[in-house]
């Protein structure tokens, strides 16, 4: 599908921050060959709110490794700007996820040795241009519990800090596999507030991976994903508050 | 194979670095326990069978002179089974291509019987042959280290007069597995060595028809020596007997049981320490690399799997390494002990001495291996199977954690991200701590007591002859002699300084306890052969009473102002009463000192010297040694460097292949420990590590959380590791104590140095392995469920 033919208004009117042009990435060789990826056109473009959404297998995650610079594709371009993530340095590669990107992981991955406050610091001290901590646990509601180690909080709350941790460096880009896969729905909708609105304040593309079809309301942009393309594309007319999602 | 075997196979194959870390650490505690306790199973079995096939005899005594016809009196004494008279005499030995004068004994061989004890076996060559004169068989070492063969002819001073022989045949005696100069603790085989030739010859030269000098007896099972030693030195007494003495007093068989007793503390010791660290840090391995496998034993569980089928599965991973272990373990022993026997052959002349494998030790090193890696094993395991399967297969809640106690304190702003980590965790798991620094601590400790070895070792020679023994070399006259005989010598080329020397075989008796030994009497204030306190003064010899060794007076039990009685074993063989009036420190053999005048009254033979001690201008040297060789009176020449130089050749090299030997276990050991607690903190915090990839830590940013870590605890446990090195160095050297060597344990800088390098070398390497492994590391495992 021509990604052309699919740039729909409004958010597009700037140049896309992430192009992909024949994006392809293969498992294993001969016979016993996966093509997990299999020729993705894509642009993603400044604070967009995008979720991903297919089967398993469908190569969502492998598409977010390669937009996150965890991966590089077998064949195609990755352009973020005037950088190829396709040819790109393990360095440079690693300058780009330190400056560029943020990760929401499924199971949080916080440091279990440092505290909420930390675990945002850690990355506000090596990030470019870094918001304080502070401001980055405010912004998911979470200011009043700057000191406690991610023991003493709940699943909800551990998110809610991963999601701090990954935008107190003002990335340009946000990727989240499956945020609420491990939260109730109560929790769960807490963490895609926390989400929504980092996008919204901040301006930050957004990729979201979920299982959950009724959490593509709340996206800019629903993309379908079967057998390692991309199978259809919709726009959604308005974006649902997390609030008024119901699973 | 059942599918849980393949899934062992699997996960050793993952993890084989760790496997093979394992099973080196056990291997070398093995191997070294295996290849010391065989080598003192071949030495004692070689010895055992060589005494028994060649009649060594249990009872010595050397005399003046005795008619023949005093022998069936001797064997009449009750619980005498056997008894062989003879002659032994002091000969010089003139050897074309030696500098120096070499001397000897010369024993005789009886023509009208076979021997009845001290049977030879001949190496090379043939027996005497009945009937023909001038024929001598010359004992392997001498031999060897003057390369003589079968046919050769040497030419001895028999009582004074030069007589050529020919050598039949090369042979050894149970007499003299160690040769050595009596008296002598470090032997040079170039300038003494031990002649056998027909008793009728000998006898015609020495004027000992129909007589004899010299006498060995066998008893009877269960008779005692101490009898019948005190029967024949009654019998004796008036033939100038010198004092009879059982095996256990023979200089040889002295010399090889201390050497098998040095090589048993040694074989207890560092084997005991390799097998503990070993069995350590198998257990501490196994624990934590199972508790990995945390998930997996709840999914068996849940399968329905029993604990006890889950406890076998894990049992062979440690069996596995264990089997591994024992297989480079006794390789490696078996190996090795081969190289040591071989090496003790040159300094010990049995028929053969071949490596004989001990069994036992065998059986108890893969039992102690089995045995660590059962524990490791069963704690974990244990552990693990506590956890209900349910409760095991969610991925783990975060680890409880909280501010380390140095931001309890108030420091913590000056701590990196990557110090809070490390700090933190190190408190929230005491336990692990305190196994890695006790693992590193003991590796470090291991590689202290080889080299604690070696620098006792110099130390010791030091001592001996550069802090005791300040002359070039010493002479011995053929007899007691006056000091005038001493004038000859001193005009002789190159002498720069001349002291003499009054040597008097005696036995020194404290209450019920006595030694046999030669008191030594030299110059008040000599500067040849000097007495050393225990602070490395020199002693004053007092105008009268006795200096013993430190050792000595131990083995007496006597102390300063104790009465020692002396009972001297030649010329009129006075007894008297002598005051112990200092005790003097030295490192090898038996010592007892007296003032040269002193000794000379006790004897009430006037002024007499028994050899004197040179230091010579070294341009002259061999001027002076070859001119010595025409001097009568001269018995033989005791030459410092000579013995230094034949020491390196034999004991130090003996020395130096086992404390190499024992080095690189212990540099192997410490590797092992240090990578393999680097590989599995690696393994235990890989997803941590992984998502700080993610976030975009580079590999250095993220090794550093690592390495801190254990930099701290390597740190931590050096100094732990010093200490406890220094503790168990000197208690394995310093239980080297017997009355032919004591080693002072010596602790130096460079030894600690060297340890410390190693281990952080080993900590280096380590830690670019797991800077190699962090770039390996699977990112995007991190953003799946854990395992």
């Amino acid at each position: 599908m021509n990604a052309e033919a699919l740039r729909l208004e409004s958010t597009e009117a700037s140049p896309p921050l992430l192009r992909a042009r024949g994006l392809t990435k293969v498992y294993g060789s001969g016979p016993a060959a996966v093509r997990a990826l299999d020729g993705v056109d894509l642009d993603l473009y400044p604070g967009e709110f995008v979720v991903l959404l297919g089967p398993s297998g469908s190569g969502k995650t492998t598409l977010l490794n390669q937009l996150g610079g965890l991966d590089v594709p077998t064949a195609g371009d990755l352009w973020f700007g005037s950088l190829n993530l396709a040819r790109a340095s393990e360095a440079e590669r690693t300058l780009y996820r330190r400056n560029a990107v943020g990760f929401v992981f499924q199971f949080y991955n916080l440091i279990p040795s440092l505290t909420a406050r930390e675990n945002v610091a850690l990355i506000t001290e090596i990030a470019a241009r870094p918001m304080d901590p502070e401001e980055a646990l405010r912004l998911v509601q979470l200011g009043e519990r700057l000191d406690h180690f991610p023991s003493q909080l709940s699943g909800g709350e551990q998110q809610r800090v991963a999601i701090a941790r990954a935008i107190a460096k003002r990335p340009a880009v946000l990727l989240c596999d499956e945020p609420t896969g491990a939260l109730d729905v109560r929790t769960g909708v807490a963490v895609l507030e926390a989400i929504e609105r980092v996008n919204r304040e901040l301006g930050t593309l957004t990729v979201v991976i979920t299982h959950n079809a009724v959490i593509a309301d709340m996206a800019d942009r629903v993309i379908h994903l079967m057998d390692g393309r991309i199978q259809h594309q919709r726009r959604n007319p308005q974006r649902v508050p997390p609030r008024a999602l119901q699973w | 194979m059942s599918l849980l075997d393949l899934k062992l196979w699997r996960d050793l194959q993952r993890m084989k670095g760790q496997t093979l870390a394992v099973a080196l650490v056990m291997g070398c505690g093995l191997a070294m326990l295996i290849m010391t306790r065989s080598l003192i199973h071949s030495l004692e079995t070689t010895r055992q069978t060589y005494y028994r096939t060649h009649r060594f005899a249990d009872v010595f005594v050397q005399l003046k002179r005795a008619p023949r016809s005093l022998v069936p009196r001797l064997a009449a004494i009750p619980g005498v089974a056997a008894v062989q008279p003879g002659i032994a005499v002091q000969v010089t030995v003139d050897l074309p291509g030696l500098d120096e004068p070499a001397s000897g004994l010369v024993r005789s061989v009886p023509e009208d019987r076979p021997m009845e004890l001290n049977r030879l076996f001949i190496r090379r060559g043939r027996e005497l042959q009945p009937g023909r004169r001038g024929e001598l068989l010359v004992s392997e070492a001498f031999a060897e280290a003057n390369r003589l063969q079968p046919g050769d002819p040497l030419t001895l001073l028999l009582n004074g007069r030069r007589q050529e022989f020919r050598i039949a045949g090369v042979v050894l005696s149970p007499e003299i597995i160690f040769e050595a100069r009596p008296g002598v603790s470090l032997p040079d085989n170039r300038t003494y060595g031990t002649f056998w030739m027909w008793e009728s010859e000998i006898a015609a030269a020495y004027d000992l028809e129909g007589a004899f000098n010299h006498l060995t007896l066998m008893l009877a099972p269960g008779a005692s020596a101490q009898a019948v030693c005190a029967e024949l030195d009654r019998l004796l007494q008036a033939h100038g007997g010198r004092g009879a003495h059982a095996r256990a007093d023979h200089p040889s068989h002295v010399r090889v049981s201390d050497e098998i007793f040095i090589l048993r503390t040694i074989s207890i010791g560092f084997p005991t320490l390799f097998l503990a660290v070993a069995a350590f840090m198998t257990h501490a391995v196994l624990m934590r690399l199972l508790t990995l496998q945390r998930e997996q034993i709840a999914i068996l569980k849940a399968f329905g799997f029993t604990d006890a089928q889950i406890v076998v599965h894990y049992l062979k991973f440690g069996l596995v390494m264990a089997t591994l272990a024992a297989v480079l373990g006794t390789g490696a022993g078996i190996a090795l002990g081969h190289r040591l026997v071989a090496l003790y052959h040159l300094f010990f002349r049995f028929p053969e001495l071949h490596f004989r494998l001990d069994l036992a030790a065998v059986a108890v090193a893969l039992g102690v291996g089995a045995l660590a890696a059962a524990a490791g094993v069963a704690t974990a395991v244990r552990k693990a199977a506590r956890v209900p399967p349910a409760e095991a297969m969610r991925p783990e809640p975060p680890a409880r954690y909280r501010p380390a106690w140095m931001e309890r304190v108030g420091w913590g702003a000056y701590l990196s991200p990557a110090a809070r980590m490390a700090l933190r965790n190190l408190e929230r798991h005491p336990a692990q701590a305190f196994f890695t620094v006790a693992g590193l601590a003991l590796a470090t400790a291991l590689l202290i007591v080889p080299n604690c070895f070696r620098d006792s070792v110099d130390l010791l020679l030091g001592f001996q002859w550069d802090v005791v023994q300040r002359q070039d070399l010493n002479v011995g006259l053929v007899e007691p002699n006056s000091p005038a005989a001493l004038s000859g010598l001193r005009r002789l080329p190159g002498v720069l300084a001349v002291e003499p020397i009054r040597a008097a075989p005696a036995r020194l008796r404290f209450g019920p306890r006595s030694r046999q030994l030669a008191i030594v009497a030299v110059p008040a204030e000599t500067l040849h052969s000097r007495v050393i306190n225990k602070h490395w003064r020199q002693l004053s010899l007092p105008p009268s009473g006795l200096i013993v060794s430190a050792k000595l007076a131990e083995v007496l039990g006597a102390r300063p102002g104790d009465l020692l009685e002396v009972e001297f074993l030649e010329g009129r063989r006075p007894v008297c009463h002598v005051p112990l009036v200092a005790v003097s420190e030295d490192l090898t053999g038996l010592g007892a000192h007296m003032e040269l005048q002193a000794l000379n009254r006790l004897l009430g033979e006037g002024d007499r010297v028994t050899g004197a001690s040179f230091t010579l201008d070294p341009a002259q040297r061999a001027a002076f040694l070859r001119a010595l060789k025409d001097i009568p009176q001269v018995s033989w020449v005791s030459i410092k460097d000579s013995l230094r130089a034949n020491f390196r050749q034999t004991t130090a090299a003996s020395i130096n292949l086992i404390q190499r030997m024992y080095l690189a276990f212990a540099v192997v050991v410490a590797f092992g420990v240090v990578y393999n607690n680097a590989r599995i903190s690696l393994a235990e915090r890989a997803r941590e590590l992984a998502t700080l990839r993610v976030i975009g830590f580079t590999e250095t940013e993220v090794a550093a959380v690592l390495l801190i870590e254990l930099g701290i605890l390597t740190l931590v446990a050096m100094p732990l590791g010093l200490l406890a090195g220094s503790g168990f160095a000197t208690a394995i050297v310093e239980a080297i104590n017997t009355e032919t060597v004591r080693l002072p344990a010596v602790l130096t800088l460079r030894n600690y140095s060297f340890a410390i390098a190693t281990v952080a070398t080993a900590a280096f390497l380590s830690a670019l392995i797991v800077l190699q492994r962090i770039r390996r590391l699977d990112l995007i495992a991190a953003l799946r469920a854990p395992e």
